[in-house]
């Protein structure tokens, strides 16, 4: 496969690994590899400070000797870089207690995944002049609306590949193309904002004068905010809202680790009612709401999932290891360790199923007095996880609405809600829903709809600054 | 150990390259190189033990008066000199949208050399005496089984080696070595009601700037016995009343308390509006320096970079600038930034040395040092029985703050009533709410310099895309007034 503008292309990162792994000698192995280039334009004061050209190589290997296992993980994406790492692997596995439940690494009677097509050309092989030329006239748009933009374009592409010493051999190349843009009052100080984002795996698909106009709109329309007492409102939460709280939920809820610690709003509830009937969640790592590799880091074809539908808890998501302890299945949804997350189980699509709603204005119709939230600022799903309470703040447009439509800008408010009661209460979803890349991960995503919930619980009121 | 004297040939290469441009002004290559060993042991069974490796070069330079940024994973003059290009091509494609240049003011070269100080080099230590420094406090959380569903424990250490050499003459050769180790059990009760208690701080904090002498010093054995009872006692506790209360602090909470109240909104990027695109804005804003009351006036915290043990320390940032230490908070009055070069300069004043990357993939930015409360006197201890009616908070569970760093919510793993100066009662799911500078401001006792650990942060997020940091926080256990609690 070519893979234009790409920093490898997928058949010869394949090949890479399966000649470390042939060179290394060792038994039993695995080595998976990404590389990652990036072209990054960052703005804020309307000025490209931070134009960026990223290139992210990283392998992860494990080795066995028997049921003793260690990892390593490296940047050189040579031959003799991954040799390497697999012979450090070796050298520390006879050290590492054995784990009695390690099932070994995939074998070559795995199903392979699906072909799937995201590689875009034109975001692989974006040039720092094509992103100046696509921002320029957002920057001149926003600074002729008289407020400040600040926002990121990234075209990126994604090289993966993973091979066994079980015969596993694959390999993927996709791209993500990202629009984010802030319509601000003021630089840094709060004020009005409004806010707009576009994903795709074709930056050319992108409509950034089409985002770049919500976000102006948003901003004209928060000036001048009234403060609300904290107390229950009915709210209509845009998709990039609905989708931080799905996010947190697969944090806490959807791997087999939380599961089998008891600590996830699943544990000892499948086939139970945990939530309400719009409440339908789904890992989709194959369909078209997703950025997704179609495999994870243990060369198991990921798939879809159900593990909430209409309400009732259907299952969660299992790497080798825990399918083995818990005796199932894998679901392909082994991740890579990194800064933020250790690895094991973890979500890579999450989908939202939508509903009957046509539009956002028709949920905002139904309400005779509560609130339109455009975004939610910093949720922290910690609180309470088996109920899943979560708490966080509105942000980049906030309005009031009175007999079906929107009359006023209003502060931010701190919200604290289980997620799960919350959506008991839900009576409204759009058709419509919105793809939105994780802030970890360009290949990692959650789709939503937009939702009306009546009587969420604000916990603080808006404008408390003394 | 020095680095390799390829690693300095090729980065002169680079500078060599870029600085033969006609329209370069300033240009820097910076290698970084990072090997990590984590170990993690849960219900008695390893969970990912192995090593991870990451080094490059990084060019950051100003050409026709804009910013360029390119990297190479590759330690070689070819890919350093392509970097230079990508570099180039950015910064004169940035150029045609016709901003004004970049102001960056020139300092005087800066040559040397920083070394962490350790007792004991934790790379030399055999992996079965780190595992079994980690299964021994693992099987003493799960002793006696039900209701600790669940137990782990966790080690890691980081070596960083970095190189700076800039076209100002700069060549700053750095080598750091933190690390630590922590726990985490979690009790499941009959009603199904889960419950986390982890030590010494939430998990993360754990981490220093020193030498394998801090597992010792950590004390995970001694300690399971009581994080395995407070988490089984945790399931039976009421949950924190509701109401406005004294409440104290204990170190590791006031340490998040400081990390997101003071450290953030003191990050001159973000109040300048550079760092909406994923975390916010501050509301301390340049023309309240030297006049804002943030805190009463007991209330002083500083941003230093020279503290021992602490996250932060170095000799130099990442863009050259030697390690001090400043007041962010002078008696309670808002009195500086953390700040860049550039930043510094848009107020006319001098970068407080705050500039640190994620490796060498990422560009340099304004991150936390040890951004620390100061002293003041007496114990905690003594603090619980100077306190009528209150609620002790320990260990963060949950936290949230907004945009401007202003209004925050914490909740904590475990909290206790206090009653005419004792602690009567454990309490669960505890929390607390309130705007920054009234919470500051009502702090009205804070414990002295043998109660003032360092909690060491080393995934502090900030940036787009995103960059983990290594940041710490020296945090006295501290009272605030007439504060706003309740349960989850």
């Amino acid at each position: 496969m070519k893979a234009d503008g790409a920093a490898i292309a997928p058949d010869e990162l394949a090949r890479l690994l399966a000649a470390a792994l042939a060179r290394a000698g060792e038994a039993e192995a695995e080595v998976y590899a990404s590389w990652q280039r990036r072209g990054f334009a960052r703005f804020a004061l309307g000025e490209l400070g931070q134009h960026m050209l990223i290139e992210e190589p990283h392998a992860v290997v494990r080795v066995a000797r028997g049921r003793r296992v260690a990892e390593t993980s490296t940047t050189r994406l040579d031959e003799q870089g991954l040799v390497e790492a697999i012979q450090s692997a070796a050298r520390i596995a006879p050290e590492v207690p054995e784990d009695e439940s390690f099932p070994g690494f995939a074998g070559a009677s795995e199903p392979a995944p699906p072909a799937v097509q995201r590689f875009v050309t034109a975001t692989a092989a974006s040039t720092p002049d094509q992103r100046v030329e696509l921002l320029r006239p957002v920057l001149d748009r926003v600074a002729a609306a008289g407020l400040v933009a600040t926002g990121v374009l990234d075209a990126t592409s994604s090289v993966h590949a993973v091979a066994t010493t079980g015969g596993v051999q694959r390999s993927y190349a996709g791209t993500t193309a990202l629009f984010k843009i802030w319509a601000l009052e003021s630089a840094g100080s709060g004020g009005a904002a409004g806010h707009g984002l576009a994903a795709h795996a074709d930056v050319g698909a992108l409509d950034l004068a089409a985002e770049t106009e919500r976000a102006i709109r948003d901003a004209e329309r928060s000036r001048d905010p009234i403060s609300l007492p904290a107390g229950r409102y009915d709210v209509v939460l845009e998709p990039p809202a609905v989708a931080e709280l799905i996010e947190w939920f697969g944090m806490i809820a959807l791997g087999a680790r939380e599961y089998d610690q008891g600590a996830s709003a699943l544990s000892g509830r499948i086939g139970e009612h945990i939530s309400g009937t719009a409440f339908s969640v789904t890992e989709d790592p194959l369909g078209e709401l997703s950025f997704a590799v179609p495999f994870d880091r243990e060369g198991m074809a990921r798939r879809r999932v159900p593990l909430v539908e209409r309400g009732v808890a259907r299952g969660v998501l299992y790497d080798r290891s825990w399918a083995a302890r818990l005796g199932t299945h894998s679901t392909g949804s082994a991740s890579v360790p990194s800064s933020f997350g250790e690895g094991g189980p973890a979500p890579s699509a999450l989908v939202m199923d939508g509903g009957d709603a046509a539009s956002v204005d028709e949920l905002i119709a139904g309400l005779d007095r509560g609130l339109h939230v455009r975004r939610l600022h910093y949720v922290n799903g910690m609180l309470e996880p088996r109920r899943a309470v979560m708490t966080g703040l509105t942000r980049d447009g906030t309005f009031l609405v009175e007999n079906g439509k929107p009359t006023r800008a209003v502060g931010n408010l701190r919200f604290t809600d289980s997620l799960l009661e919350a959506f008991e209460r839900a009576d409204g979803v759009t058709r419509l829903r919105q793809l939105l890349p994780n802030w970890w991960s360009s290949t990692g995503s959650v789709a939503a709809p937009a939702v009306r919930i009546r009587g969420l619980s604000f916990s603080s009121g808006s404008q408390t600054r003394s | 150990m020095p680095l390799p004297s390829t690693i300095r040939t090729v980065c002169q290469a680079g500078l060599a390259h870029a600085t033969r441009q006609a329209d370069v002004s300033y240009a820097e290559v910076r290698f970084a190189g990072e090997e990590v060993e984590r170990l993690r042991v849960r219900d008695g069974v390893p969970d990912g033990v192995g090593r991870s490796l990451k080094s490059g070069l990084a060019v950051r330079l100003i050409a026709r008066g804009t910013w360029g940024f390119s990297c190479t994973p590759l330690e070689n003059e070819a890919a350093v000199v392509a970097a230079v290009g990508q570099a180039l091509a950015i910064a004169r494609a940035s150029s045609a949208l016709g901003r004004p240049p970049v102001l960056f003011p020139p300092r005087d070269a800066q040559v040397g050399r920083y070394e962490t100080p350790l007792g004991i080099d934790p790379f030399g230590v055999p992996l079965e005496q780190k595992l079994a420094a980690l299964s021994a406090p693992e099987a003493a959380l799960r002793q006696g089984g039900a209701p600790i569903k669940s137990a782990e424990a966790w080690m890691s250490w980081t070596r960083i080696d970095k190189l700076l050499m800039s076209s100002e003459g700069s060549d700053i050769e750095q080598h750091f070595v933190y690390g630590g180790a922590g726990m985490l059990a979690v009790a499941v009760g009959d009603d199904a009601s889960m419950q986390r208690r982890s030590y010494p701080g939430s998990p993360g904090t754990e981490q220093l700037q020193a030498g394998y002498e801090v597992i010792a010093e950590g004390r995970l054995l001694e300690e399971a016995p009581r994080i395995r009872q407070e988490a089984i006692d945790l399931l039976s506790a009421e949950p924190c009343p509701p109401g406005r209360r004294d409440v104290i602090l204990a170190s590791s909470q006031l340490a998040l308390q400081i990390h997101e109240s003071c450290g953030h909104p003191t990050e001159l990027d973000r109040a300048l509006g550079h760092e909406i695109s994923l975390a916010g804005g501050s509301f301390l804003q340049p023309p309240q320096l030297g006049t804002l009351r943030y805190g009463s006036p007991i209330v002083s915290l500083t941003a230093d970079s020279i503290a021992p043990r602490g996250l932060g320390t170095f000799g130099w940032d990442d863009e050259g600038t030697p390690a001090r230490k400043v007041a962010l908070i002078q008696d309670g009055i808002f009195n500086d930034y953390l700040s860049s070069r550039e930043t510094a300069a848009a107020l006319g004043r001098e970068s407080t040395a705050t500039v640190r990357a994620d490796g060498y993939n990422r560009v340099p930015m304004i991150r936390m040092v040890n951004v620390s409360l100061q002293p003041r006197s007496g114990s905690l201890e003594a603090l619980v029985a100077d306190t009528a009616e209150g609620v002790l908070f320990d260990t963060n569970k949950s936290w949230s703050i907004d945009d401007l760093r202003l209004d925050f919510q914490f909740s904590c793993e475990l909290a206790w009533e206090i009653k005419h100066g004792k602690r009567v009662r454990m309490l669960r799911d505890a929390r607390y709410t309130g705007a920054t500078p009234d919470f500051w401001g009502s702090c009205n006792a804070i414990t002295g310099p043998e109660e003032a650990r360092i909690w060491g942060l080393s995934t502090c997020g900030k940036g787009d895309p995103i960059q983990a940091m290594q940041v710490a926080h020296g945090a006295p256990p501290a009272r605030f007034s007439n504060v706003e609690v309740g349960h989850s």
